[in-house]
């Protein structure tokens, strides 16, 4: 670790000196230059803007041209009345709000929504602009307030220069932070993402709404440039295209990803469009055609392979250890004449645990009269058992009796027809899955469900970073190794979730759903598939956990588990409950024997 | 009010009729092919040619249009999509793929027009004349385009229910890959409904040009209003996009006698509405 953080502080460095020089560019350099810089800061600005959200959490926007508009008609109009800064600054306010409301009416759906969404708004906002100027100020053109005309074109290059680094750091900072872990964790897979503490909703409109605001800003700057604008000006959907394409040129997983790509890409569209002015959106289509078919995932994965390459070699190496000595030295001085700070200090204490005051009383889950139909089909019928606290409590049946679905009930994946679900006495229907996660009621799925893009290290860490009682990563680590250890893991840290077996991959899923603290653990087929050995392992684990004081509930085909684990069963056909009691009784009751083997065999 | 009620059924059953392609395209073979409305252009296009350079019935510009336009869907499904589909690792990133595809192609499609078409942007008179109604007069064009996507939307419904095609298609809306695992040649039937929604919107721009102007960025409002009218339908509901299209057409002729320009807004509007009370679709199943 010391070797990375030497080479992050390096690169920190470099860049506040990068910064520095371009900043101080317009004072050597004028005409050409300054407009050239203009263009490549507006690009990588935007598409470090449209990356900051679409890029870890997949969800395509169309929509930057919008935003690019708002905050030019922002300019326009508020330029007139205030300040220049506050008229940049309200551009990113309305940016902000708008993207609040569209995300709003439409995150909450599936990515295609999004994507339909974002592709008409642009038109949308042209139309709205077009109507309100021919209906009420009855002229489409809108001149620049004599007060920002003529604004020195200097200032406008440092405007967007400080726009790209905040939008170049922001993406950076924000991609190693719990928020940004839950970016990507809705990126790779949205249902675990809830399932693991994660306010998908409210990470994924916020974020939105930030990138927006930012585009809303380097809009608004652009407009600077204009003489006037008109509708057709402001929402013109080539700057959605373009910087889609400079994203994706770079490639959206890397922070500094869509600036390597912008910085090619308006290169070549000032050649292109100087010279075959007419053809400049053909090729630009086919540039996106061969960009997804040849190179996808971007340029950024390729050079960073290149970079790691190039890092393993011996010279490199040495380079590494000289300033690895140097960080060293410095950090002696640091310790030694400057004052030590505090590292790691927690934000708040753990909430206290909750101690039942009865417990022999109020069980700890209590399901009453649960339904749930899907059409004709009632997949949950009448449903009521009570989960004892500190018990595991085995849910079988034959497929398709409504096992799963119970849990997805449980769990608020599903909400109910009707019917009441007590956790320690208080009503937890209608609760979001996150609230289900935080009220300490973790799962694991029968299809597993792991994040393929990212380690195992990384899947579990999510769990104590969200969940009930959140951490920061680093604070995170031990109690991961720990885990990661228990499910005997510690050999594929590393690897990513895609790569690992799939008895792993359960594992990553256990580990994932013990980090989040559970008091309620649902397992859901989780020892289905394993061999004789690995079983006996696994029911180990699953009677150490219940010692430990976790709840659970056990959905089973694997009677041996059930026999050996829990005190009490519950069993389920067609949605019904049709015996409960211990593992002894049900097992020989002939109506469970019935629905397992069939009327013939049950008889014989 | 009678007139403006009917004026907005004549003008929602066309649009149910430039629905109902992408309904195959988006609803069954599951591509959000966002060039859709590229080929309702190109329809416009050659129905006016038709016109002017041959002095033909525009009409007949579906001559060429139809068979061109399933041609070329085709290709693409087969050439761009089915690299895409054997490569893509889960569902969402072929979803993503697919709308980059597509949204290049939309600026391909369009610039080549802007190119070469660019000056030939026009309406033309066809079928111009008023028919009586219930003693409310609506434009013979009009009235042409609703009969058509009827038939249309009529015969795309028997097809579905009744012949082995249409059953296949069906069991591939509902899950691609049980129904490979049944014998169903999910690819190639995939092919030919996306090639047969080529066709449709090529029809429906054919058709539609008899009213409106002729430009070559056109295809983009088309091709949301045909998204917005699938989803509000329900993806894969011929019926639903039928009614979905006359009640976005209702509602849009409706609240243009108040707020002119504005025709977008309301299909948002709509939308909206939709997605936040019923997100599968008005006319969805379940």
């Amino acid at each position: 670790m010391v070797e990375k953080s030497s080479v992050n502080r390096l690169a920190i460095a470099a860049a506040v000196v990068g910064t520095a020089i371009l900043a101080a560019v317009p004072l050597f350099v004028a005409g050409y230059g300054i407009s050239s810089g203009i263009t490549i800061f507006a690009n990588v600005a935007l598409a470090t803007a449209w990356a900051f959200f679409s890029g870890p959490t997949r969800y395509i926007s169309l929509a930057t041209a919008s935003f690019v508009g708002i905050g030019m008609y922002t300019v326009v109009v508020a330029g007139t009345v205030v300040p220049l800064s506050i008229a940049l600054v309200l551009a990113a306010l309305i940016g902000f709000f708008i993207a609040l409301v569209v995300g709003l009416s439409t995150l909450r759906l599936s990515g295609v929504y999004f994507v339909i969404f974002t592709f008409g708004l642009t038109e949308l906002m042209f139309q709205l602009a077009t109507w309100y100027e021919i209906s009420y100020s009855r002229r489409l053109t809108r001149f620049m307030p004599p007060n920002l005309a003529g604004l020195d074109s200097a200032v406008i290059y440092e405007i967007l220069l400080f726009a790209m680094v905040v939008a170049l750091a922001a993406t950076w900072y924000v991609g190693r932070t719990r928020l940004g872990q839950a970016l990507r964790a809705i990126g790779e897979d949205e249902t675990v993402a809830r399932h693991t503490g994660i306010n998908t909703t409210l990470v994924k409109v916020f974020v939105f709404a930030v990138a927006s605001a930012m585009m809303a800003f380097i809009g608004g700057t652009l407009a600077l440039r204009l003489p006037y604008i008109t509708p057709s000006i402001a929402f013109n959907p080539t700057w959605s295209f373009q910087v889609l394409i400079a994203a994706l040129l770079g490639g959206p997983g890397f922070f500094w990803g869509p600036a390597v790509g912008a910085i090619p890409l308006v290169l070549l569209s000032d050649y292109f469009a100087g010279r075959f002015p007419y053809h400049f959106s053909i090729a630009l289509g086919v540039c996106f055609v061969i960009i997804v078919y040849l190179i996808p995932g971007g340029i950024a994965p390729r050079l960073a392979g290149w970079y790691r390459r190039l890092a393993a070699t011996e010279g490199a190496r040495q380079i590494r250890d000289r300033f690895a000595t140097l960080r060293h030295d410095l950090s002696l001085w640091r310790r030694t004449v400057l004052r030590p700070r505090l590292r790691g200090v927690r934000r708040k204490a753990p909430p206290a645990l909750q101690t039942g005051d009865n417990p022999a009383q109020v069980p700890l889950l209590r399901v009453t009269d649960l339904r749930k139909a899907f059409g004709g089909l009632v997949a949950v019928r009448d449903l009521s058992f009570d989960i004892p606290k500190g018990s595991i409590v085995g849910l079988i049946g034959p497929n398709g009796s409504g096992k799963t679905t119970v849990l997805n009930l449980i769990t608020g994946e599903l909400v109910p027809d009707s019917g009441s679900i007590l956790l320690n006495g208080e009503e937890i229907i209608g609760a979001m899955s996150y609230q289900v996660n935080r009220a300490r009621i973790a799962r694991t799925f029968q299809l597993v469900r792991v994040l393929p893009g990212m380690t195992t290290r990384e899947n579990v860490a999510l769990g104590r970073m969200f969940g009930s009682d959140p951490v920061t990563a680093s604070a995170a680590s031990k109690e991961v190794n720990d885990l990661l250890e228990r499910v005997g893991l510690s050999g594929h840290a590393g690897q990513f979730g895609a790569q690992l077996t799939y008895i792993d991959q359960k594992r990553v899923e256990l580990a994932r759903a013990l980090a989040t603290h559970p008091q309620l653990l649902l397992l859901d087929e989780w020892l289905a598939g394993l061999n004789p050995t690995e079983l006996k392992i696994g029911i180990e684990l699953i009677r150490q956990i219940s010692r430990e004081g976790v709840t659970i509930v056990l959905v089973e085909h694997v009677m041996e588990a059930i026999r050996a684990l829990c005190q009490h069963v519950v069993v389920m056909n067609a949605g019904e409950r049709i015996a409960e009691g211990t593992p002894a009784e049900v097992l020989s009751d002939p109506r469970v024997m019935q629905v397992y083997l069939g009327e013939d065999d049950a008889a014989a | 009010m009678l007139e403006v009620i009917l004026n907005g059924l004549v003008l929602g059953g066309m649009y149910g009729l430039i629905a109902l392609g992408l309904n195959l395209q988006f609803g069954i073979a599951r591509m959000l092919n966002l060039s859709y409305g590229e080929f309702f252009m190109y329809g416009a296009f050659l129905a006016l040619f038709a016109l002017t350079w041959y002095q033909l019935n525009p009409l007949l510009g579906a001559v060429v249009a139809v068979p061109l336009a399933f041609a070329i869907n085709w290709l693409i499904y087969r050439y761009l999509f089915q690299p895409l589909i054997r490569r893509a690792p889960n569902r969402d990133a072929l979803d993503a793929d697919i709308v980059l595809v597509t949204f290049g192609l939309l600026f391909v499609f369009r610039g080549i027009a802007e190119v070469n078409l660019s000056g030939n942007a026009a309406g033309y008179d066809f079928l111009n004349f008023g028919v009586h109604i219930f003693g409310a007069i609506v434009p013979a064009n009009r009235l042409l385009a609703f009969a058509v996507s009827m038939v249309l939307g009529g015969a795309l419904i028997v097809m579905l229910r009744r012949t082995r095609f249409g059953s296949a298609l069906r069991a591939i809306a509902i899950d691609p890959t049980a129904a490979g695992l049944i014998g169903i040649n999910v690819q190639q039937l995939s092919a030919l409904a996306f090639a047969l929604g080529g066709a449709l919107i090529a029809v429906s721009g054919v058709l539609v040009s008899t009213f409106t102007t002729v430009s070559a960025g056109i295809g983009i409002v088309y091709t949301l209003k045909a998204l917005i009218i699938v989803i509000v339908g329900g993806p894969g509901r011929m019926g639903g996009a039928l009614a979905a299209g006359i009640l976005l057409g209702v509602a849009e002729t409706v609240a243009l006698q108040f707020a002119s320009g504005l025709t977008l807004a309301i299909n948002y509007a709509i939308l909206i509405l939709v997605l936040l009370i019923r997100p599968t679709g008005l006319f969805a199943r379940g």
